[in-house]
């Protein structure tokens, strides 16, 4: 499904970060890999390092920090907040939406919108999309975008297909009304037949945590998890990006009657170095206008990678002038999601820890 | 058939690959030799094949007629 707006923009982006750091060989004796295989799994996907929460932090922790430090900064007034919407698959609770519990816990103004948003890898994508229609309407004039997730404490530490690449973090970004009139081109597709790629199989309604849920069991790699752990069909994953994602991009860009050459940055989500080089590669453009360093730096947080890519390699270069970026989305769900827009003198782009 | 299997030896970094074994049979076979084999296939063959069906192969013979049966 393509979508087209106008006169909109992100005045903002911040994004927060664990300040603990945990290395890959740090766990890589809990895998069932000799070292040496280990390290050349490290050096195929780009492993080194990555940003996990302290044990009680959970992912309204993030972005209540990364809030206060936008309101204590003057880089954002809280009362002219029109909508929260709060892209999860952490949220704090079943009920009540994490989102309201942010509104409430800064004591923000009753006429707006809260909305809780369960998506992942995706989840910037989505989010966007959504707080651009929400700003079609004329009671609308600033949405404040949290994507947040902490499931570090959902992967096994014995599962060397997502523990050394799993991060936490959280952004907050800012959409608002602008007198630009260039257009944001954006599409977005799901195939729910494939909604099992990636999965946590209990502790939902349909299979509560229980001790059954809890014990360990090895899979036919070699890797340990139980019921309560997120479980990733890596092959599964793997083919469906490179099935899916070229084709979306061409025609995003064929929508908007651009080339390749002509995009800036190509700032996708980061499942790992590899899966981005190989989509690089099949795309024709250069690994130097999509990084790939994320993941190695802080891990993949889901939805918060496209925001920290955009934190860490663009900074200032989006304060002061104008990048034309490419961004995508793509695994959970399945789900995959792309926005052309110009990204440019934006109030602030950094990164801070939690 | 020799450049695939060329590009295997490579990908595993075996010398000299025997045909009539399994995947499975090397010790240098595991998830992240299965991804490199996706990889090389959806690059270079046009073709998608998942873990499950590179583990039903009897021989890698007979893998490489798959392949070079079923390129794009």
């Amino acid at each position: 499904m393509d979508f087209i707006f106008r006169n909109k923009r992100i005045s903002g982006i911040l994004t927060v970060l664990p300040g603990r750091t945990v290395t890959f060989e740090e766990e890589m004796g809990n895998y069932s890999f000799s070292a040496a295989k280990s390290m050349k799994l490290k050096l195929a996907m780009g492993y080194k390092e990555h940003r996990i929460a302290r044990p009680g932090q959970c992912s309204s922790d993030f972005c209540i920090h990364g809030l206060q430090y936008l309101f204590d900064n003057g880089l954002l007034d809280k009362d002219s907040i029109d909508a929260l919407l709060f892209v999860s698959q952490s949220p704090d609770y079943y009920m009540p939406p994490t989102s309201n519990i942010i509104q409430g816990h800064f004591n923000m103004k009753h006429d707006m919108v809260c909305l809780d948003i369960n998506q992942g890898c995706a989840g910037f994508e989505i989010g966007l999309i959504q707080a651009f229609m929400m700003l079609e309407q004329p009671a609308v004039n600033k949405v404040v975008l949290l994507n947040a997730d902490v499931l570090s404490p959902k992967v096994s530490d014995r599962d060397r297909n997502s523990k050394p690449l799993i991060g936490d973090a959280a952004s907050v970004t800012v959409i608002e009304k602008s007198d630009d009139s260039s257009v944001i081109h954006a599409n977005v597709r799901m195939d729910g037949t494939g909604a099992f790629a990636l999965n946590i199989p209990a502790g939902g309604f349909r299979l509560p945590s229980s001790p059954e849920t809890a014990v360990m069991e090895e899979d036919s790699a070699g890797n340990f998890r139980s019921k309560d752990n997120l479980v990733m069909q890596g092959d599964n994953v793997f083919n469906f990006v490179q099935r899916e994602v070229p084709p979306m991009i061409d025609h995003l860009l064929e929508q908007a009657g651009i080339s390749k050459d002509d995009v800036d940055w190509y700032m996708f989500h980061q499942p790992n170095k590899f899966m981005l080089h190989k989509l690089a590669d099949k795309l024709g453009v250069p690994y130097g206008k999509m990084p790939a360093n994320i993941v190695e730096n802080f891990g993949n947080a889901s939805g918060v990678t496209v925001p920290t890519n955009i934190s860490y390699n663009l900074g200032d270069s989006v304060v002061e002038g104008t990048r034309l970026v490419c961004m995508a989305g793509f695994g959970v769900g399945l789900t995959w999601s792309s926005i052309l827009m110009e990204l440019g003198n934006m109030n602030f782009n950094q990164i801070i820890e939690f | 058939m020799e450049q695939l299997i060329e590009q295997l030896q490579e990908l595993l970094e075996i010398d000299s690959i025997d045909l009539t074994k399994k995947f499975s049979d090397y010790d240098e076979w595991d998830s992240l030799a299965a991804l490199s084999v996706m990889a090389l296939l959806d690059s270079d063959y046009g073709m998608a094949i998942k873990n499950s069906e590179l583990m039903a192969f009897k021989s890698i013979k007979e893998f490489c007629e798959y392949v070079l049966a079923n390129r794009k």
